[in-house]
């Protein structure tokens, strides 16, 4: 198959109307026929019928989760392909989003989220951050595919360990079987308070990434020429961490680990960019959003009350894709 | 079988002698009913302290003494506790042992095989049942009066509740729990309500027992009061912020909010006339 580069004002002009459309859809699906347009009559006459209230408090909310955690997800996946060089770098596979989910656990049973709005979601990005780092130390100077993974097998161990180990332990007796949350993710029944406390760290973390594109662009060959190049290697690696785990940290402490949407999405789209990292940040960010957006359609035409968690659509799909690409790398990249 | 195993096998069999025997000698000389109980439930230990004389309670649960779940929680005084386990039941050498029929089953079964009298307590579904309870549990315990008595007080107070709110409307309430739960038809909680004077939505939609509810469904149902059923008082779960959504504050007031104690809704007993007062004046 021979893809060609497509223009970049086109390319996200279209998965922008791709996102509007499947934005569209989430809000038309859950368990009460509501008609959008008296919801938004409703709305604008600041009359709170049951139409306004289920769509500006329950879907809205809902979808503009899924898609900005897409969203995340997507970009996320796509800088730590770059900044590892390695196309099975994502949040989910290394460990980023146990981590993250560990600090998140840490936060939110004992107490620590009513000390201040952004508790919860710092204790997201600290969890990150700590695997991230730890990443860094565990593979060194290694390229390898193995090491990679298998650093992330051990992390991701030890970080669903934990989880269950602070949960077990935590005062609430309904924390323990909301393990199931925290390893699969779900946006079901958030509202748009929690939507709020992620949003400022997973935007600070998105623009710190775009900073890094050209950055990233210099990194495909190698740190040497970077360095050559005028980046600051050391400084800007840094940033990259800090971007990553400030919105994935974010996106996890809200929403859980909901894997392999980072991983997906921008080996779907590398090809329509000419295989160019910074092209790819974009791209990603909006191709994340649409995936998780229809993957939470897709949970709630599934199991409709019954909760269905999103990572057992994404890892559904996600999954096989993974054994795919390790399929088609191992000749090459082991 | 060689004689290793004969051996290991008769020392079993004398062990357990060892441990029903007395159980089983105790039993012949019982005078008026069971003369050491022990309670493996938190329902049973209320029922417990109403109805029995002290000196028949051998041990009660550790939830007996929380101020939140149980409602003869003064009552427990120096009574020993217990967790429910085989372990430490025995040792009090029980000549029954009363628990709730949901709960602790392998204490249970365990207890049985061993030669204890276990007997278990049906959940009550409806205020009839709970009547029903209360004599068969004085029939166990050798306090028959008592439990008339406990009857006779609790027909008397409803009549009185319900005389007192006659002329109040009746209103419709749907019961919000942690995790999205609600409680329909079939349930001593849908009982309650009706005898409270309130309509059960979730009965209403078609529901039966506890069961799952979907936010946009309760916003549809419009109810005029809201049951949020904060029976766990630590909040920091994602369980307990279903019940901290902001569209409920935007579907009914705070004063059509109701928090009814749990010591009062946690078991079936005499105490679910408190319940049904404490309902209906918010009418």
């Amino acid at each position: 198959m021979k893809f060609e580069t497509i223009p970049n004002s086109r390319l996200l002009a279209g998965l922008g109307v791709c996102l509007v459309v499947v934005f569209y859809c989430a809000l038309l699906v859950g368990p009460v026929d509501i008609s959008i347009v008296e919801a938004l009559i409703d709305w604008s006459r600041k009359e709170s019928s049951i139409g306004s209230l289920i769509l500006f408090d329950i879907r809205l909310p809902r979808a503009l989760l899924a898609l900005f955690i897409g969203a995340t997800l997507g970009l996320a996946g796509a800088a730590l392909q770059g900044l590892f060089r390695n196309p099975l770098a994502e949040p989910g596979i290394i460990g980023v989003s146990n981590g993250a989910a560990l600090g998140a656990v840490l936060v939110f049973y004992f107490g620590y989220a009513n000390l201040a709005w952004f508790a919860l979601p710092f204790g997201g990005l600290a969890g990150a951050l700590a695997s991230v780092v730890i990443i860094f130390m565990l593979i060194g100077d290694s390229r390898s595919n193995v090491t990679l993974i298998l650093a992330g097998v051990a992390i991701n161990a030890i970080g669903g360990a934990m989880i269950a180990l602070a949960l077990n332990f935590a005062p609430n007796p309904y924390a323990i079987q909301e393990i199931v949350f925290w390893l699969l993710g779900s946006v079901s029944n958030r509202s748009i308070n929690e939507l709020m406390i992620a949003l400022p760290f997973m935007l600070l973390g998105w623009v710190i990434i775009l900073y890094c594109g050209r950055f990233l662009n210099a990194l495909t060959l190698g740190e040497e020429t970077a360095s050559s190049m005028g980046f600051d290697v050391k400084r800007l690696r840094w940033f990259l961490v800090i971007g990553v785990a400030a919105c994935v940290g974010a996106a996890v402490s809200v929403a859980g680990n909901i894997g392999f949407i980072g991983l997906v999405v921008p080996h779907l789209i590398r090809p329509f960019v000419g295989y160019e990292p910074r092209r790819l940040l974009l791209a990603s960010t909006l191709g994340g959003a649409i995936l998780l957006v229809v993957a939470d359609i897709a949970v709630q035409l599934l199991s409709s009350g019954g909760e269905l968690k999103l990572g057992v659509i994404t890892s559904l799909v996600g999954g096989p894709f993974f054994l795919f690409l390790i399929l088609k790398t191992r000749n090459t990249l082991l | 079988m060689n004689q290793q195993s004969y051996i290991s096998i008769l020392s079993a069999l004398i062990l357990m002698l060892a441990v029903v025997s007395p159980h089983l000698l105790a039993a012949g000389g019982a005078a008026v009913g069971p003369q050491r109980i022990v309670s493996i439930g938190l329902c049973t230990d209320q029922l417990l302290l109403m109805m029995a004389q002290r000196s028949q309670i051998a041990s009660l649960t550790s939830s007996a003494t929380s101020l939140q779940m149980s409602y003869m929680a003064d009552a427990v005084g120096d009574i020993p506790l217990n967790n429910a386990t085989v372990e430490e039941i025995i040792p009090y050498r029980p000549d029954l042992v009363v628990g709730s029929d949901f709960a602790a089953r392998d204490t249970t079964r365990f207890l049985r095989q061993l030669g204890y009298e276990v007997k278990l307590a049906v959940l009550p579904t409806t205020i009839e049942e709970i009547y029903t309870l209360l004599t068969r549990f004085g029939e166990w315990t050798g306090n028959q009066a008592r439990a008339a008595s406990l009857i006779a007080k609790m027909k008397q107070e409803i009549v009185e509740i319900q005389a007192r709110y006659a002329n109040r409307p009746v209103k419709s309430m749907i019961i919000y729990s942690p995790n999205g739960y609600t409680i329909g038809a079939n349930t001593l909680e849908n009982d309650v309500l009706k005898y409270a004077g309130f309509r059960n939505l979730s009965a209403e939609m078609g529901i039966v027992g506890f069961r799952k509810i979907s936010l946009e469904k309760v916003i549809e149902a419009k109810p005029d009061f809201l049951q949020l059923d904060n029976h766990i008082f630590n909040r920091d779960s994602l369980a307990s912020s279903y019940l901290g959504h902001p569209v409920l504050d935007k579907i009914v007031d705070n004063k059509e909010r109701l928090f009814i104690p749990s010591r009062l809704r946690a078991c079936a007993g005499p105490m679910v006339t408190e319940a049904i007062d404490f309902m209906a004046k918010k009418r």
